[in-house]
């Protein structure tokens, strides 16, 4: 049989509420300072949540630096430009004319491509009233803008990133909710094994941090209301949590085969090891709270990889910060570490990134590669209170020092998808 | 090394403006009726572009749990219903029924869902204009009024993936799953990482589907603007080609190992061979005149079927009506099969552009079309277009010259897809 081909990851970059780069965010996270904050780019002072994790003082024409691109681009775009650019210079490989059609692209892409102000353009012509009359869009004057109509499409942000970066080959974007990212990841790790492509940007970019976004996730009463207090409005797995904090961001990896990577003296920041999805088939936006669906797919993921609990030292969870979701994840997570669960570091960095929705599991991927590197498990912020529900080795307090053989990724979307993988330490593998 | 598992295909599911059931579309097909006809889902009285291929059947038809109905959209309810007549045909279901326990678990852990999803609409932020109207460019007012007129499970409705969850909960398919949000290459992109994934092992069955209803004043408006659209019908390859008109629906296919289908005695309709998926990397609206993506997608489907271009029998194009795509198109195949290319036919003028659910879609019709021994012709063409002529399109209808069948699927974003099938007959 075949060797199925390893995969390296050899380059990262992020634009996160807590950094708009890797060393950033990622100096922050160990830290545990938060990028939790009132809401600013919008006047959100009306609104039932008012707190947000937004990207920060992120000049794009100066990471982007070209008209062109920039008026292509709606506010997740420039973030996912500017995180690709940067994963592409860390690996110090980029597509060519020459090798562009080796080169994969996969990304969760957020599910709001309509920026506001293009809304209230067609509110204002088609339902002055607010009742939606079609004609409007007939008017004279109608402002229409066929760059807008490209900005909104669903696989917008392929289009753009892969044209700017002259990427030719296999391409996709997924939307699994908040499992997108971890998706687009176990996505193209499995193009790659099956030898669609050679090179791979994959990652996740999204924002929701708009007043539709926002408004949607009022409605469904899924966000934390600590209006006064937003730095620690994010506690994921404490007894008092009470829902998430809607973020935005994006992160990209660049995955290439471990063996070239090898070849040309890359920094290899870990194997790409395991992906496992499954579906939970409970409630649309429950989480089961046995953890049934979610331990099929860690079980997936580690069968993928090859490995096994008692390898994995460290759970970047998807702790979301609401009561059921982090029920059911420590729920899944006992179920599949069992004996092991009490040694397994877990924290959710969303404790202080907030929750980047489909742009979470490609983050929350990067922190993994990132906790392997430096052999760091980056704290869960914000944790005092045991919720006896949640009852894992939660990193308290301060971030945790020590080798981390493989680490572990969880994403659980809306729907039910659930996404899993596995990184493993450069070190395990050459051994 | 075991030899990779051999994909049989055991059931399928349809609903366009065409029909919903494959025989009543293949019918109207092969005898030359298209389903495009004036819009009737808004005035369309005053627009420049009157016409599209809608699907008239009634949501509590399709799918009748009516309880349902409100907390999904009609892109979803197309989807919905696709698959589970697909799995219906497959007979699946009952197999399960005769399982112990353990077996069940395992049965439905190891079933896989994969979505070509339209992805959203624009028609569904329609709903914040009460509020938007209300507070007047206020946003502080917008926020502390849109409650009082937005359904609360608004984003539910509206999620991409409601298709996934949906099927998921109704069938108990817990496997692994996906998504696809990549416009028009969703559906055609399902079936291929469904097949892949049951190829390595991932899940022992899959269901791929695609679903999508993208037409909308908004999108008739910017796709027209963008010179995309015809104002009376979809002519492939044609001279007087004008542009697409858009359709609506969804398409589903049931895949399994051959081993299995065999083994439970099912009817296996045919075999899924391979596929390439890949950019052009030319932008949203872009595509390359020399046919350079999807020439290469074809290439990669043929390599990652193991078969030469000399197999194909068939070729469904994308042929999707407009000028640059259709040439390209033209070019791309003449490129990978040179100057005597099998037989190529397209089924847009049938049923319309349904965009995300466009390539399962035509798939279907291509296994179909192989099982009854014909390549249907494009009954609206008139002249084949002299800028590629001569090219093996006709109105009248060919033979295909072996029971394996090429289906080419574009998008934005540069995408091309081709899928290879082979009929059982």
């Amino acid at each position: 049989m075949t060797t199925r081909r390893r995969i390296a990851i050899t380059g990262i970059g992020m634009v996160t509420p807590v950094g708009n780069d890797v060393p950033t965010t990622w100096a922050n996270l160990q830290a545990g300072r938060s990028g939790l904050a009132t809401i600013r780019h919008f006047d959100a002072s009306g609104f039932p949540v008012r707190i947000g994790a937004e990207v920060k003082n992120f000049d794009a024409a100066a990471v982007i630096n070209n008209s062109k691109l920039l008026k292509h681009s709606t506010r997740s775009h420039r973030f996912a430009l500017a995180a690709a650019e940067e994963a592409l210079t860390d690996a110090g490989i980029r597509p060519t004319v020459s090798d562009g059609h080796r080169w994969g692209f996969c990304v969760g892409a957020g599910m709001m491509g309509v920026d506001y102000r293009e809304l209230e353009i067609v509110q204002k012509f088609c339902a002055p009233d607010g009742k939606f009359q079609p004609d409007g869009f007939l008017a004279e004057n109608f402002p229409a803008d066929p760059v807008a109509f490209c900005r909104s499409q669903t696989n917008s942000g392929l289009a753009l990133l892969t044209r700017h970066f002259g990427i030719r080959g296999y391409a996709t974007a997924v939307h699994t909710a908040c499992a997108s990212g971890g998706q687009a990841l176990g996505t193209a790790l499995k193009a790659m094994r099956r030898g669609h492509a050679d090179f791979m940007l994959a990652g996740g970019f999204d924002s929701m941090l708009n007043p539709i976004g926002l408004s949607a996730f009022c409605l469904l009463g899924a966000l934390s209301t600590d209006n006064d207090a937003p730095e620690r409005a994010s506690r994921p797995f404490d007894l008092t949590r009470n829902g998430f904090v809607l973020g935005e961001g994006a992160a990209f990896l660049v995955l290439e085969n471990w063996d070239s990577a090898r070849k040309r003296g890359a920094k290899i920041y870990a194997e790409l090891a395991g992906d496992g999805n499954s579906l939970s088939c409970y409630r649309i936006t429950d989480s089961p709270p046995d953890g049934d669906g979610p331990i099929q797919a860690i079980r997936q993921a580690l069968a993928d990889a090859g490995s096994s609990a008692d390898e994995i030292d460290y759970v970047n969870a998807h702790g979301t910060s609401t009561q059921m979701n982090d029920k059911s994840e420590c729920a899944a997570l006992r179920s599949v570490f069992v004996n092991q669960i009490s040694r397994v570091a877990v924290s959710s960095t969303k404790s202080c990134m907030g929750h980047l929705i489909a742009a979470a599991g490609a983050v929350e991927a990067a922190v993994c590669a990132l906790a392997i590197r430096d052999g760091i498990a980056p704290v869960n912020a914000n944790y005092s209170q045991p919720d006896p529900d949640c009852d894992v080795n939660i990193v308290r307090a301060k971030s945790q020092p020590g080798k981390i053989r493989a680490a572990m990724s969880n994403s659980l979307g809306f729907g039910g998808s659930n996404s899993s993988l596995v990184f493993r330490n450069p070190s395990e593998v050459d051994a | 090394m075991n030899s990779p598992r051999k994909i049989a295909i055991t059931g399928l599911g349809v609903v366009c403006g065409a029909g919903r059931t494959v025989e009543e579309i293949f019918e109207a097909i092969v005898s030359g009726r298209s389903a495009i006809a004036p819009i009737t889902q808004f005035d369309a009285s005053r627009w420049p572009v009157r016409v599209a291929a809608e699907c008239n059947v009634e949501n509590k038809i399709l799918v009748t749990d009516r309880k349902l109905h409100k907390s999904i959209s009609r892109t979803d309810i197309f989807g919905i219903y696709t698959a589970e007549s697909a799995i219906q045909q497959s007979g699946l279901l009952a197999h399960r029924e005769g399982l112990d326990d353990a077996a069940t678990i395992q049965f439905n852990d190891r079933s896989g869902i994969f979505a070509g999803s339209g992805g959203g609409n624009y028609g569904c932020n329609y709903d914040f204009f009460q509020a938007m109207a209300e507070s007047a460019g206020d946003l502080k007012k917008f926020g502390e009024q849109f409650a009082e007129s937005v359904n609360p499970m608004w984003l539910l409705r509206n999620l991409p993936n409601n298709v996934l969850c949906h099927v998921g909960i109704r069938n108990h398919f817990k496997g692994t799953n996906a998504c696809i949000t990549n416009h028009c290459v969703g559906g055609a992109m399902a079936v291929a990482e469904a097949a892949a994934a049951v190829r390595a092992g991932e899940a022992d069955r899959a269901v791929a589907v695609g679903h999508d209803a993208p037409f909308e004043p908004e999108t008739v408006f910017h796709y027209h603007r963008l010179g995309l659209l015809s104002p009376e019908m979809v002519r492939p390859f044609d001279r007087d080609r004008s542009g697409t008109v858009f359709g609506e629906g969804a398409a589903s296919v049931m895949l399994e190992t051959a081993e299995d289908a065999e083994t439970r005695g099912a009817k296996i309709l045919g075999e899924f061979l391979g596929s390439g998926c890949l950019t052009e990397a030319t932008g949203v609206l872009d595509i390359r005149p020399d046919g350079d993506g999807l020439s290469r997608a074809i290439q990669m489907a043929l390599a990652d079927a193991e078969i030469s271009a000399e197999a194909v029998g068939m070729i469904v194009a994308h042929g999707n009506g407009t000028h640059a795509s259709d040439a390209s198109e033209a070019i791309a195949i003449r490129r990978v099969f040179g100057e005597n290319p099998p037989p190529v036919t397209g089924f847009k003028w049938a049923y319309g552009h349904l965009i995300a659910a466009s390539g399962i879609l035509d798939l279907v019709f291509a296994l179909t079309a192989l099982r009854r021994k014909i390549v249907p012709g494009i009954a609206t063409l008139n002249l084949t277009d002299p800028e590629f002529a001569p090219f093996p399109v006709s109105k009248t209808a060919q033979q295909p010259r072996s029971a394996i069948a090429l289906v080419l699927c574009r998008g934005f974003g540069g995408m091309n897809v081709a899928l290879l099938v082979r009929a059982n007959l």
